[in-house]
């Protein structure tokens, strides 16, 4: 750097001139470097993928020509389209129950006086912690149709030999997709809930007004935004899934297109094929977010801001424990029923045989802690890649954010769009964007971790992006100009001052990052190798030989981690980190 | 199993020394060679969805107690799933597996045709049961490491040998209506095998009857056996060790039919990888798939012995005392891809 700034040092000239001098220099400050080295990490994580992802699905596996074969071959089939059309079903539905169970739980829990809203909100918290498929193998066995205990009961109940409740279904496909996402609808509905001053519900009572006509008229519409957003990625949630449908969806043969992009993986391997038939899952995503948009611009709500006045609850009378009932049914069926199973399932001999005392064991957490083969070597990579997945986005993201909310630089808006844009790319389309463009030679990372964890970098950058924004604007520049004053730069700014005053919602971030990190299945699928696998895949990989107990075994464990991180988080945050966000 | 467990804990190096030094004694002289050479490459990667992860974890572990300082790591998923992850290496270029096995021989004669396999014939071939020996390959390029008949499985609290299916046919009778488990071709190899002999033997109806009675569809074959076992359904598709090791060394209540109309016979098939990147250790693996050690392991799960002399574990019928049927290599994957396709319209998955 010396060396531009005094280039003319040994041949001296008058005529040299200043002008070209100083855009050398100042395009060479650390801001700008910063800039180009941010830009270059964004095009490695995001967008070198997706254009291998488009340009594959346009290239010919043999020829390495340009062709619309892909497209033909994905679509050409009746049973590729139903898949398509199935997961556009099953993601509608899904958004109406996860909406259903999140925004009346969130009305409960932030604008009531419902009894239990901590019991609630520990509840819908425990949704949070349990990955999807876990929540699914215990909804096997609850509702699995001949041993399921609901059936069992249900059978020694009424003599039936029917099942009353089928797993392996539609309804039970959607059941478990909604419980294991609702807790978003919940965050997002919660946070706009709280903060809605009560003046305008006030209005509408002393117009006469009861509290539920309120809720209806003045309350609910007040909150739309934060609602649609949350039906968005709900939706984007649910179509990207690959757990759920992998356990139930082909025993209650109902293709989905994660399934079908599995058969493109499957041989003889046609990723050419499974990007071509993965990209109406980004225009679609892409279609969604443009109606949110749409949507939201007719109309003003400038009414939901962060500096609303009082917020009084509403008295909900004896309707109070109707409502709680309600939030009890919702926490069941999504938290302690499925947790319930699990538990003694992991514990048990045989699940089937019922709870005894004989049928105790805790022979299968030996079995996956010592005797499996992988287990144990997965469990520490989980956690290392959530570690490294949270740790790498939140401070890429805290980067990012700062540059965007200060303006340092021009174009800085380009970054933000691409630090949110994975928002809308499903796991799974990433992992194949990740596998076209660094699995094969000439770069050549298939079987390693750096390769999965870029991947959920990538993923979870938006998550960290947001938080990290959030916290940025939320702190006046003028502390850090009285750190340039005092002559430091940027950096000493960011590590002095930012970093120290945002700790606890970098934390916050982290740990949101960190909980589905290590659990996460839809990207990993097609990244892992033999000696970099996770414990999502291997638990699919007991599920696949049927060995519920084991899987249970597992699944608590991986849990109980989890819980025991976030537990210190928690001590060090406060109980609210994740649900107090704006 | 325990015994075996035993071994793979591995807590106690003192023993885990001894049996090496108990092994070395009676080593030949090119078993003595491809050890020092595999102990310099340290571990084998093995990809196997020819048993259960168990099963094969114990494998390994009576390899790593015989071959001290060499480790074994199992990767095991269902055999399409398996072949699938090899192909995408072998593309990536990446081979990171060493060796293979698979129900499916299908996929080792297609891997042999492009290439990807290494010629090997173990020291320990000359002590095989000389036609299970014949099923391998004539080049070498796969031994037969095992075979394990497909047969039905029954759950004997819910059903009684009366009742219970006489052949394969059988399964398509309405009163096992939303009580048959199959496995999925896509996924698993031999299931892949068996699809195809149903289509030879009783044409593509026979699926069309099946799914009348809404067969649950898993993606492993061990599924459907684990699905009878827990009694979530009464009879499947399953393969006969896992259901005699399960009924007798488990007390699950579980049985066997073996189908009047032929159980499939699919031939276990392990091969090295060309590309394998421990070289020496997969040849050590290999041979040491036809040892002694493995074979006794073999008896007292049930499984039928690959050495001459073994004894089969009690309650176990020879394989010449029943109807068996083959798919003759060739023809499997001649005739996989059709069936496959069919099989995801007629159960729409």
């Amino acid at each position: 750097m010396t060396s531009v700034s005094h280039p003319a040092a040994s041949t001296w000239s008058e005529d040299q001139p200043v002008k070209v001098r100083v855009p050398w220099h100042q395009r060479l400050q650390p801001a700008n470097l910063l800039w180009l080295f941010l830009a270059g990490i964004l095009v490695v994580l995001i967008v070198a993928p997706m254009w291998t992802l488009v340009v594959s699905s346009f290239t010919d596996a043999k020829t390495g020509g340009w062709t619309l074969h892909n497209y033909v071959e994905a679509y050409g089939k009746e049973r590729h389209i139903t898949a398509l059309t199935n997961t556009l079903k099953m993601g509608a539905v899904v958004v109406v129950l996860k909406l259903a169970f999140g925004v009346p739980l969130a009305w409960a829990c932030t604008r009531t006086d419902m009894p239990g809203r901590n019991f609630v909100r520990y509840s819908v918290f425990g949704a949070f912690i349990m990955p999807p498929y876990l929540a699914g193998v215990g909804w096997i066995l609850l509702a699995g149709p001949n041993t399921g205990w609901i059936n069992r009961v249900w059978h020694s109940l009424s003599g039936s030999t029917e099942p009353l409740v089928n797993v392996f279904s539609f309804g039970g496909l959607v059941l478990v997709t909604a419980i294991g996402g609702f807790f978003l609808v919940f965050v997002l509905v919660s946070s706009a809930f709280e903060m809605i001053n009560s003046e305008m519900e006030d209005a509408a009572n002393i117009l006469g007004a009861g509290p539920f006509k309120t809720a209806m008229k003045v309350t609910f519409p007040l909150v739309m935004p934060a609602i649609i957003g949350a039906a968005l990625l709900s939706f984007l949630g649910a179509i990207a899934l690959y757990g759920v449908p992998a356990l139930i969806s082909i025993p209650a043969r109902y293709p989905v297109v994660v399934i079908q992009l599995t058969e493109f993986f499957s041989f003889p391997l046609r990723i050419q094929v499974a990007a071509a038939y993965s990209i109406p899952l980004l225009l679609i995503t892409a279609a969604m977010l443009g109606l949110q948009k749409l949507i939201l611009r007719r109309k003003g709500y400038v009414s939901v801001s962060g500096k609303g006045g009082e917020r009084r609850i509403v008295k909900l009378g004896r309707w109070r424990w109707v409502l709680f009932g309600y939030c009890f049914c919702v926490v069941a069926l999504s938290v302690l029923m499925p947790l319930f199973v699990l538990l003694l399932a992991a514990f048990s001999n045989s699940w089937t045989t019922g709870f005894s005392f004989s049928n105790l064991t805790l022979s299968n957490f030996h079995y996956v802690l010592f005797e499996h083969s992988s287990s144990q070597k997965a469990l520490v990579g989980s956690i290392g890649l959530g570690i490294v997945a949270a740790t790498v986005a939140i401070t890429l993201a805290l980067f990012i954010a700062y540059i965007v909310q200060r303006k340092l630089i021009p174009f800085s808006g380009l970054l933000a769009f691409l630090a949110v844009s994975p928002y809308v790319v499903p796991g799974i389309v990433l992992a194949i964007g990740f596998y076209a463009a660094y699995a094969l030679p000439p770069i050549a990372l298939y079987g390693t971790y750096t390769i999965m964890a870029l991947a959920f970098i990538t993923r979870f950058l938006p998550i960290a992006f947001t938080t990290s924004s959030a916290g940025v604007r939320s702190i006046h520049p003028e502390m850090e100009e009285a750190v340039r004053i005092l002559g430091g730069g940027r950096v000493t700014a960011l590590r002095h001052v930012v970093g120290p005053l945002l700790k606890r919602t970098l934390a916050g971030g982290w740990l949101l990052i960190f909980v589905p990190a290590a659990q996460e299945l839809s990207t990993a699928i097609f990244l892992v190798g033999p000696t970099t696998r996770v414990v999502s895949v291997v638990l699919l990989d007991l599920s696949e030989e049927g060995e519920l107990e084991k899987l249970a075994a597992l699944g608590s464990l991986l849990l109980i981690i989890i819980v025991a991180v976030v537990a210190i988080g928690m001590r060090y945050l406060g109980r609210d980190f994740m649900l107090r966000r704006s | 199993m325990k015994h075996a467990i035993t071994y793979v804990a591995g807590l106690v190096p003192a023993f885990l020394l001894a049996a090496g030094l108990a092994g070395a004694a009676d080593m030949t002289a090119g078993e003595r060679q491809l050890y020092d050479a595999a102990k310099k490459e340290g571990s084998v990667t093995w990809y196997v969805s020819q048993t259960t992860t168990e099963f094969a974890d114990g494998m390994c572990g009576l390899f790593k107690a015989k071959y001290a300082g060499v480790g074994c790591n199992v990767v095991r998923a269902s055999g399409q799933v398996i072949f699938q992850r090899l192909v995408q290496e072998l593309q990536a270029k990446a081979v990171q597996g060493d060796l293979m096995s698979t129900n499916d021989d299908g996929q080792m004669l297609q891997l042999k045709e492009q290439g990807a396999l290494a010629q090997f014939a173990p020291e320990n071939l000359k002590d095989m049961v000389p036609e299970l020996r014949a099923l391998a390959d004539k080049d070498n390029y796969w031994i037969t490491s095992g075979v394990s008949p497909l047969v039905i499985a029954y759950n004997t609290k819910l059903v009684t040998e009366a009742e219970a299916p006489k052949n394969w046919t059988d399964l398509a009778d309405p009163k096992w209506k939303g009580q048959v488990a199959i496995g999925h071709p896509s996924f698993s190899g031999s299931v892949g095998l068996w699809t195809v002999l149903m289509n030879d033997l009783y044409g593509w109806d026979f699926f069309k009857n099946i799914e009348k009675n809404k067969p649950q569809i898993g993606r492993s074959v061990a599924d459907g056996h684990n699905l009878v076992a827990s009694g979530e359904r009464k009879v499947a598709l399953a393969p006969l060790p896992l259901i005699l090791s399960d009924s007798m060394l488990k007390k699950v209540p579980i049985g066997v039919v073996y189908p009047t109309d032929g159980a499939l016979l699919p031939p276990s098939a392990t091969a090295i990888l060309k590309d394998a990147p421990h070289p020496n250790a997969a040849r050590l693996f290999e041979n040491f798939l036809l040892g002694p050690e493995i074979a006794e392991y073999f008896a007292k799960d049930y499984r039928y012995p690959l050495r001459a002399g073994v004894p089969l574990a009690e309650g176990m019928r020879p394989l010449s005392s029943y109807k068996t049927k083959s798919i003759a290599t060739a023809d499997g994957i001649k005739k996989l891809p059709e069936v496959q396709e069919k099989f995801r319209d007629t159960f729409g998955i």
